[in-house]
């Protein structure tokens, strides 16, 4: 990865960075309704899976553009990290919490709904892999996401 | 900045300025990063008031002349504002 890349992520407006966060929240699910939706249809099964990872490109990109953003900082390996890199990270990890937690309850909302109204819910393959892989990408995620959700747009150099 | 919390107004981008400091120069004097002194200067992050403190020893100043709750009124016309007039 070029200076010249890690450096222009650095200084995204926070208006895109937030359009980028989006994108990496909503990508995934809307990758896996598509999936789940053309399976359902004829189309052959190649060109599902190629749609599927089409779909998913802009998720994979966003969430690693927000990788780099905090990279250093949320996990701390920058050499040095100063009282407002600190608060910052304590900000976006409470921030990942309140998201992680809505997420949750939203969901067990939903399956609760689901389940009450005389449906079933079957867990195999086609329900766990989709949960299970939002939860091992989301869950490291999410706190540069939200770092990247919640700082503001660096001053200019003078 | 979090909104709960209330803006601490300052003078640093003046005192910089003034003593012909750049952001760079004067996080390293500080051991912070450059942003922050951005940050601090725009309003945007409240420093610690040890950072605030620190500061204030750097430029050999009171805190009260360089951080304050309300908006700072220029220096030049605290300098030179005419002192009130003594009832004779």
């Amino acid at each position: 990865m070029s200076t010249t890349t890690t450096s222009r992520i650095e200084y995204l407006p926070r208006s895109r960075r937030r359009t980028l966060v989006a994108i990496a929240l909503a990508g995934y699910p809307v990758a896996v309704a598509v999936l789940v939706t053309l399976k359902h249809t004829s189309l052959n099964r190649w060109l599902i899976l190629a749609l599927f990872l089409l779909v998913l490109v802009p998720t994979v990109v966003t969430l690693f553009v927000g990788y780099l953003y905090a990279r250093g900082r949320i996990d701390g390996h920058r050499a040095r990290l100063d009282e407002r890199d600190l608060t910052l990270r304590q900000q976006a990890y409470a921030l990942s919490h309140r998201v992680l937690a809505a997420i949750l309850i939203a969901a067990t909302a939903i399956t609760e709904i689901y389940l009450t109204s005389g449906n079933t819910l079957r867990l195999d393959a086609n329900t766990f892999v989709p949960v299970l892989m939002w939860v091992i990408v989301y869950i490291p995620a999410l706190p540069s996401l939200m770092l990247a959700w919640i700082e503001t747009d660096q001053p200019a150099d003078a | 900045m979090p909104d709960h919390q209330r803006q601490v107004h300052n003078r640093l981008a003046v005192l910089r300025a003034e003593r012909r400091l750049s952001r760079k120069q004067l996080a390293d004097k500080l051991s912070i990063n450059y942003q922050t002194i951005g940050y601090i200067e725009r309003g945007d992050y409240n420093p610690s008031l040890e950072l605030a403190l620190t500061i204030a020893e750097l430029f050999r100043l009171p805190i009260e002349a360089i951080f304050s709750l309300k908006p700072m009124t220029p220096l030049s016309e605290e300098i030179f504002r005419d002192p009130p007039v003594e009832p004779r």
